[in-house]
């Protein structure tokens, strides 16, 4: 990368970026002025509302009340207490229902008495969707307090006792021990994220766009594309400028927040109500703050060009942009979810760990290890989308033709090519639904249904990705491998999986012994799932469709996808290790992608599904077998009981292990007998 | 030096309806460049002649690097041998113009010169005194400070052409460089590639209008759907064809090219 031309890169972009009036306007105007002017509208219609609620008089009836006269004359006595007032209404009462009158609004709220449990009961009527009602109804409810407890004390004083000691014969009072900055800042750990996040985004949002689809529009990007110019040369200066304007954004919106707090400060000490907080406590947590504003409007910038890169027009790129949109501001609103705290995983979390390490700051926790996490996490990510999109960035594709050629969902099916194989756009998009089909669909039919959950959640599982596979024509026979297996290869396939499953059994137990915690993961939920249930059904739901959907999925269309685009290995690695993310747990990462490996080469070399959904169903069921029949197998093989492996067990299965797979490995090379192994057949 | 393409080809998707259907279509694979090779030396004119369509644009693209050929090599070669085929490589010598290849509005000539001059790697001294240079050369002295939006078609022509000089280029590839300017303007650049072809430049340029062709080029390549179909000096391919002008020498070939075709679909349709 020549910085040089980074440099005049990124010159001309914020140049460009700085004379254009809309830029200006989103940056400057909104932050400056519109925010204040929202700000001091909505301290101008709470406080009217208030004034116009108290000062307003409601008209409410008291009926069919024994003591109407006397509750009458109390509420006329005691509504000044309260500031309330109140105008009687009660000649509708003869001919129509009080509910009919609530609804007509001829009166706002009523009270009528009936006798419950012997005793006289009010029932205050009102509707809760009206202001006004909704507002006499409290009115009401509290003047029947006022009432009730004066009755009490009539009683009490006539039976002689001390009212106050009969009332209350303990008292007690809460004290706050935080400060009155730590309260503020709780209340701003609330706002400032949320404000922040959108108004870095808003910020990078626009330039992103210009940058991009802009440059294309305004048919710039080839002439930018005569010059000696690097792809990773030319996406770093327009990251490096779309992050510079987004800064500037945030940092406007910051001083005009600080500028509303001040003013609201000075404005209430005006008034006498000094809320006594000391704005220069926050300074430490504003200056991580301006570090968090800065790794995240690179965060922000990365994201928005991610999802502008490919957008042929403007239109198409504000249509990408605003589901972006809507996650950042949920992930902004993350500090208002009072379970969800700062830790090992939240920090991960882009955007929600910005939201909730500002908020922390705001409470005054520091908290080195985690502020160093969130903003590494936050600038790695970054970088990467950098260089991911300088990878796959094409401005060719762009200007001159598929620009989301990966992608071929983007079509209608009838526009559609025969017999297409899936692009990489196509594994990320069906791997970002199926993601959210088993988070929502499936985990709900898990817990809904128990194991039978399990059934449908599989079954969905292979409905998307057949469905995503029709939907785009893809030739079924090459993504899925169905071609009829090899004797030889069932032969190399049972071995391999014999070898794998002992290898694993030897690294699982060192790795369980090395680090005990993570062998309780999520296994006693499972457990729960099987209790009692007959031994056919529980092979079906372990042993015979997880290993069919979960096969389709990832020896299917996923390696269908990867094998077509790299080199095979890497097709291989990828697609066993992205099956050990798919079990979500670390333990399970390491052990399942091992396998997921050996299962991906057998499928990949002998182009056969079949194959590896054979082994997968083996594996999964003699770790079923093994735990139903715990007893009577560990008696007849003693050393299975074993809490940890011996070293002379260990060492034999490994090598055991080993022995098999490369047996199978060197089946699976020899070829077939008639020589031509490339007979397709669609089983 | 020298630009050279070997059996360049470029193959893009299409659709096309089926049945005559206008709903239903199906995309379709066909080559717009079809194994063309040439060579653009110094000191010469080359125009690449061809109806809307032919596959031009996508050749010239192609040999300015912009876009990747499906198949086949883009390479230049120094008056020493070297050869170089890197796109970045590629680039350092060649000025490409179309008009596709549109001006930064928000910025001044001035502004956008020192930009490419930079991205050429150009010192800040030499720079200034070449956009200097290029001013006077091109009379941009006028408006070289005014925005690039507020400027007209032929101002903006000559600014084009005042983008493509920065890095002093070895090679011109101009598309369709006079298509809609007025005759002044397009005198002007014609006057232009003249003046560069007598300091030994080459120029490779496109054009469908016949007649400038013919007084200009000292070579010809003719193509149409995708392929060479002559090649030679304008005076060659007329004897060649025994017409009067580059207008009816095409009308020929072209028309005894489909004659060609039609035959051939005849036969196989008996």
């Amino acid at each position: 990368m020549n910085k040089k031309i980074v440099k005049a890169l990124y010159r001309k972009e914020i140049l460009d970026i700085l004379r254009d009036k809309k830029t200006i306007l989103m940056m400057i105007v909104v932050p400056l002025i519109l925010y204040p002017l929202i700000f001091m509208f909505s301290m101008y219609l709470s406080t009217s509302m208030l004034k116009a609620s108290t000062s307003k008089s409601y008209r409410v009836s008291v009926q069919d009340t024994e003591n109407a006269e006397e509750l009458k004359n109390f509420i006329l006595e005691h509504q000044e207490k309260h500031e309330y007032d109140f105008v009687f209404v009660d000649s509708y009462t003869e001919n129509r229902d009080s509910e009919e009158a609530l609804r007509q609004k001829e009166v706002d709220a009523y009270v009528m008495q009936s006798v419950s449990e012997n005793r006289p009961y009010y029932e205050i009527g009102y509707m809760a969707s009206e202001t006004d009602s909704q507002t006499a109804g409290g009115m009401l409810k509290d003047m029947l307090g006022d009432y009730r407890d004066d009755l009490r004390d009539d009683i009490l004083e006539e039976k002689g006792l001390d009212i106050k000691e009969t009332i209350s014969p303990i008292n007690f009072a809460m004290k706050d021990f935080s400060t009155k900055e730590e309260n503020a800042g709780y209340i701003f750990g609330y706002i400032v994220p949320f404000l922040l996040i959108t108004s870095i985004l808003m910020g990078a949002l626009y330039p992103a766009i210009d940058t991009t689809a802009g440059e294309k529009e305004r048919g710039t990007l080839e002439t930018l594309l005569t010059l000696p110019v690097k792809n990773l040369e030319l996406i770093t200066a327009k990251f490096l400028a779309t992050s510079t304007v987004a800064v500037a954004a945030a940092l406007l919106n910051l001083l005009s927040m600080g500028i509303m707090a001040i003013y609201l400060m000075s404005s209430t000490a005006a008034v006498g109500q000094d809320m006594g907080i000391n704005l220069f406590s926050y300074i430490p947590a504003m200056i991580i703050t301006l570090l968090c504003v800065l790794v995240f409007a690179m965060f922000a910038s990365a994201v928005c060009l991610c999802a502008c890169i490919y957008a042929r027009s403007f239109k198409e790129a504000q249509n990408y942009t605003t589901p972006v949109m809507l996650i950042f501001m949920m992930g902004g609103m993350a500090g208002m979810i009072p379970s969800l705290r700062l830790d090992g995983t939240t920090a991960l979390i882009p955007v929600v760990n910005i939201t909730l390490l500002i908020a922390e700051l705001f409470k005054f926790h520091f908290e080195l290890s985690r502020i160093a996490m969130v903003l590494i996490s936050n600038l790695a990510y970054a970088g990467i989308a950098v260089v991911l999109m300088a990878r796959l960035f094409s401005s060719e594709n762009i200007l001159f033709g598929d620009a989301a050629a990966s992608l071929h969902l983007m079509e209608a099916r009838k526009d559609m090519k025969e017999k297409q194989i899936p692009g990489i756009g196509d594994v990320v998009l069906l791997f970002s639904i199926l993601l959210i089909v088993m988070l929502f669909a499936g985990s709900l039919a898990v817990a809904k249904w128990g194991l039978y959950g399990l059934f449908v959640e599989q079954g969905l599982m292979l409905a998307c990705v057949l469905g995503y596979s029709w939907y785009m024509k893809a030739d079924f026979t090459k993504v899925f491998h169905l071609r009829k297996p090899r004797g030889i290869a069932v032969i190399a396939s049972v071995l391999m999986i014999i070898g794998s499953y002992l290898v694993i059994q030897v690294i699982g137990g060192l790795i369980t012994a090395a680090f005990p915690s993570l062998s309780t993961e999520n296994t006693e939920m499972l457990v729960s799932l099987w209790e009692n249930k007959p031994l056919w059904l529980l092979i079906l739901a372990v042993a015979v469709v997880p290993p069919v959907c979960e096969e389709f999925v990832f020896r299917g269309f996923l390696l269908g996808a990867l094998e077509h685009k790299y080199k095979a290995w890497v097709a291989v690695v990828v697609c066993g290790l992205m099956f050990g993310l798919y079990h979500m747990s670390i333990l399970q990462f390491f052990l399942i992608g091992l396998v997921g490996i050996v299962l991906t080469y057998v499928a990949w070399k002998e182009q056969c599904i079949w194959l590896s959904i054979l082994m997968h169903a083996l594996n999964n069921l003699t770790s079923l077998l093994l735990q139903q029949f715990e007893e009577p197998i560990t008696q007849k093989l003693p050393f299975l009981a074993e809490e940890t492996i011996s070293f002379g067990t260990g060492a034999g299965m490994v090598i055991g292990g080993i022995v098999f797979l490369a047996l199978g490995f060197v089946l699976l090379q020899k070829r077939s007998k008639n020589g031509k192994q490339t007979a397709v057949d669609i089983v | 030096m020298k630009i050279q393409a070997t059996e360049l080809c470029k193959k893009f998707n299409r659709s096309v309806s089926v049945d005559g259907n206008k709903k239903k279509s199906r995309q379709e694979e066909f080559l717009a460049v079809d194994h063309v090779s040439l060579t653009a030396k110094g000191g010469e004119i080359l125009g690449v002649l061809g109806p809307n369509g032919a596959g031009k644009t996508t050749l010239l693209r192609m040999l300015g690097t912009l876009m990747k050929p499906t198949s086949g090599t883009v390479s230049v070669i120094d008056d020493n041998g070297k050869e170089m085929t890197d796109a970045i490589a590629v680039k350092r010598y060649i000025g490409y113009l179309s008009e596709n290849t549109k001006l930064y509005n928000r910025l001044s000539v001035r502004e956008m010169l020192r930009t490419i001059a930079e991205i050429y790697g150009l010192d800040a001294e030499t720079t200034e005194t070449r956009i200097d240079q290029i001013a006077e050369v091109l009379r941009l002295q006028g408006f070289i400070d005014n925005r690039i939006e507020r400027l007209s078609t032929g101002q903006k022509q000559r600014a084009s052409i005042a983008r493509c000089l920065v890095h002093s280029p070895q090679i011109y590839i101009f598309d369709e460089p006079t298509l809609g300017l007025d005759i002044l303007s397009s005198e002007s650049i014609i006057e232009f590639m003249r003046s560069e072809r007598e300091r030994g430049r080459g120029v490779l340029y496109s054009t469908h209008y016949m007649e400038e062709a013919q007084y200009l080029c000292d070579r010809i390549v003719m193509i149409y759907k995708g392929q060479i179909i002559a090649e030679g000096t304008p005076q060659g391919l007329m004897e060649q064809t025994g017409t009067e002008n580059l207008r009816e020498t095409f009308r020929t070939l072209i028309n005894g090219i489909e004659k060609e075709m039609e035959e051939e679909t005849g036969e196989g349709a008996l």
